[in-house]
């Protein structure tokens, strides 16, 4: 009991000042080691940088930012790469909300409008964008606009990724469906493109086209987009009102993905891993997929070609969204950092042929017009697919690795395992958005 | 002093009593001021605590739940019992509630059977004692992201092992977790395989906890192990099933973390929990304010089904 009658007594409060000296020394002293100290003595100015790319494209991230750093004396940018989907933007949402996120960060282009009216990202101050010779006409004019929220741009740009089709250049001259140019013969139907993949067929044994989309909602989705938007159609999504959507396309839309899985077109029930396996393997001659997919195959010794996703319904289109750098609101922004992160983000732009060997069609314009580019195959094969994106429709739940993808996929992937009618998965789809929609709006 | 002791005894007095030496200079109460502020200095550390990491936050969810706050910070104004009232009307959280309240029924049974059989198993006296206790805990050990990776690619439906042992024996495969029909079984199982050795060594204790002389007398009266274990174990057992069924209901009505990692709650949402839900609406749909109504309607059904279970309990004790 002895031990806690010091607070009255005059050696014990020694004791205690001692005590709080040395913790308060240690304090200090952990103060001068840690937060940056060692960098801010050799006068480098360290920057947060938080991205969501951990494949193949993340080896190139992490070279562009390498060489970026050796080019600027002035600072050191430090990347931290966090699981894609949910725990990315939770984490990003909650940092900036706290106001201690990292100095820049990449971001989906159709997460923007989910964090932007929230206040949880700044804009872009494209004057001094300027001074380090990034301008908006660098930019293809679909993706520039994309970068903006009520007039303010949010968002710059670092590539288009589309979902395009693969196919093995091998099994397609075998199935007689290779052009005189090299490159896969042009379809312009849903019964021409099942014809193609029937005859593909026929050379693998197995599958003529590979699409992994079990427990995938964003799988489903991409394709599901694609098609959608190929009839000509739009979606909007407008708080407060019923989503407005052309439901013939959609169901339209549906029906066709659930004829593809017939076990001789496409597998009746396969994942994403599954999928990339088999058209790796040569048990299939056509693979639907985002372009981050070409390292993977080209790793696998394949002759592999790409395009666009065709046209089976009169309006080109193909799902995309873009890695864009923002800028998450910081609670006190450091002036020369922020200066760092325009003249770092400049640079990877600028050096972003590094990152369309990893697949992604760069946004930087410059970059896609140059011969390097244009020397990159199967790239340059689908660099149409640039024109032709469409992102997903803007609400503050849509967007890639969102909620809204895993809703899409909990109704409507009975359709396409069969269990369920088209009209039905959709309509339940659209009841579940216009519940979303009716929900007051938290950002 | 140890003959005023010896004199204190024999007159009955507490032995406590002589822990206090007489002070005559300082008055009673004054003591026990001095005396209440040593312990209030004890328990100060776990009062903050307490108050920082329970009270608060339990106070601060209940206000939230008033509100329609959300974590990008945008409106944080009072809106009362809107909250609840939207929570009651929505269709995901009865079916996110159902799905965690079949996930306890049908994992509480075999969780606490299978840990009885294993119990009763090791019980009957095997060679190798260490070598099963080990093999029936040692799972428990794993973290949950371990276990389900070890059995996502077990349910693998082209590349599992389980599948492939299926079609070697002629039967059908299963799509384990793409199945709506299986899906939470498969979870069952994964759970099951996982915490199961938890139970069964409390199981086990108490087993070898019930007086040998109980087995010896029945054993003259003729009755033979079936007999037995039904007369004497499973009775003696009673507090502890009672205990276990408890603990594993408040466990499996938890259940997230091998869903998440498993299923992310599918496929078409038949496996996700309501706490996933709770996860979902708070941090990636940022509704904090709707999430916490729904945490405190899943806190009133837990206090709900724990006073029920208590009441049968002590009805069967009584």
């Amino acid at each position: 009991m002895k031990q806690f009658e010091f607070f009255g007594k005059q050696v014990s409060r020694r004791q205690l000042l001692t005590g709080t000296a040395a913790l308060g020394s240690v304090l200090v002293a952990g103060g001068l080691t840690g937060c940056g100290g060692n960098a801010q003595a050799s006068g480098l100015r360290d920057i947060g940088f938080w991205h969501l790319l951990s494949g193949g494209d993340g080896i190139k991230m992490q070279a562009m930012i390498t060489s970026a750093n050796q080019a600027n004396p002035g600072f050191k940018v430090h990347p931290t790469v966090l699981a894609w989907g949910p725990p990315y933007y939770t984490k990003l949402a909650m940092a900036s909300a706290g106001g201690r996120p990292p100095e820049v960060a990449i971001m989906h282009a159709s997460r923007v409008p989910g964090y932007a009216p929230g206040g949880l990202i700044d804009p872009w101050d494209l004057d001094l964008l300027a001074e380090h010779g990034v301008t908006g006409d660098n930019f293809a004019p679909r993706i520039w606009e994309k970068s903006q929220q009520n007039g303010k741009v949010f968002s710059i740009a670092l590539d288009s990724h589309p979902f395009v089709m693969f196919y093995n250049t091998d099994i397609a001259s075998k199935a007689g469906v290779l052009g005189s140019n090299g490159q896969l013969q042009e379809v312009t139907s849903p019964q021409a493109f099942m014809a193609m993949a029937r005859e593909m067929q026929k050379v693998t044994q197995a599958h003529g086209l590979s699409f992994g989309y079990l427990g995938s909602g964003s799988q489903m989705w991409r394709l599901f987009y694609t098609l959608y938007k190929q009839h000509g159609a739009d979606m909007e999504l407008i708080p407060g009102q019923p989503m407005k959507v052309d439901r013939d396309a959609a169901i339209e839309s549906l029906e066709f993905m659930a004829s593809l899985f017939d076990d001789t077109v496409a597998a009746k029930a396969g994942d994403i891993s599954t999928g990339i396996a088999e058209f790796a393997r040569g048990d299939s001659g056509m693979l639907f997929s985002g372009v981050w997919e070409l390292p993977t195959l080209k790793k696998a010794g394949l002759p592999v070609d790409a395009a666009t996703i065709p046209t089976l319904y009169g309006t080109p289109a193909s799902y995309a969204d873009s890695h864009s750098f923002v800028l998450p609101r910081q609670l006190n922004v450091d002036d020369a950092k922020r200066r760092d992160v325009y003249k770092f983000v400049s640079d990877v732009l600028k050096g972003s042929i590094s990152w369309a060997e990893a697949g992604h069609i760069p946004a930087y314009q410059p970059v896609v017009q140059s011969q390097a580019y244009r020397d990159l195959t199967p790239q340059i094969h689908y660099a149409n697919a640039a024109d032709i994106i469409a992102y997903d429709p803007e609400a503050w739940f849509s967007g890639s690795g969102s909620d809204w993808q895993t809703y899409f996929a909990e109704n409507v992937q009975n359709v396409f395992l069969g269990r369920d009618k088209a009209a039905a998965g959709w309509d339940a789809f659209e009841r579940r958005t216009n519940t979303l929609l009716s929900r007051p709006n938290p950002v | 002093m140890s003959s005023s002791l010896a004199s204190r005894r024999s007159t009955g007095q507490p032995d406590i009593a002589t822990a206090t030496p007489p002070q005559p200079t300082r008055r009673p109460s004054q003591s026990r001021t001095r005396s209440n502020l040593s312990g209030w200095g004890f328990a100060t550390p776990f009062l903050v605590f307490f108050l920082v990491f329970l009270v608060w936050p339990i106070l601060y969810g209940i206000y939230m739940s008033l509100t329609g706050k959300s974590l990008t910070g945008a409106n944080d104004s009072l809106i009362g019992f809107a909250n609840y009232a939207e929570a009651l009307a929505d269709a995901d959280m009865w079916r996110s509630l159902g799905n965690t309240f079949y996930f306890t029924v049908i994992s509480t049974v075999p969780l606490v059977l299978v840990a009885l059989v294993m119990a009763a198993l090791l019980n009957v006296g095997l060679p190798a004692q260490w070598l099963w206790r080990l093999s029936y805990f040692a799972p428990y050990l794993l973290a949950s992201t371990v276990v389900s990776l070890f059995f996502t690619w077990m349910y693998n439906p082209q590349l599992g092992l389980i599948n492939d042992s299926l079609s070697k024996i002629g039967l059908p495969k299963v799509a384990w977790l793409n199945d709506p029909n299986v899906a939470m079984w498969a979870i069952v199982i994964a759970t099951l395989w996982w915490t199961v050795g938890f139970n069964f060594l409390l199981y086990l204790a108490a087993m070898q906890n019930i007086p040998v002389q109980h087995y010896e007398a029945a054993s003259l009266d003729g009755a033979g192990a079936w007999r037995q274990f039904f007369s004497i174990t499973l009775p003696q057992l009673t507090p502890t099933t009672v205990m276990i069924v408890l603990l594993q209901i408040l466990a499996s009505m938890k259940i997230f973390d091998q869903v998440y990692q498993m299923t992310a709650g599918g496929p078409g949402g038949s496996t996700r929990p309501v706490v996933q839900y709770i996860f979902e609406t708070g941090f990636t749909g940022y509704r904090l304010g709707y999430s916490a109504a729904i945490s405190y309607i899943f806190f009133g059904l837990i206090v709900l089904v724990s006073v029920m279970q208590f009441a049968v309990t002590r009805r069967r004790s009584a």
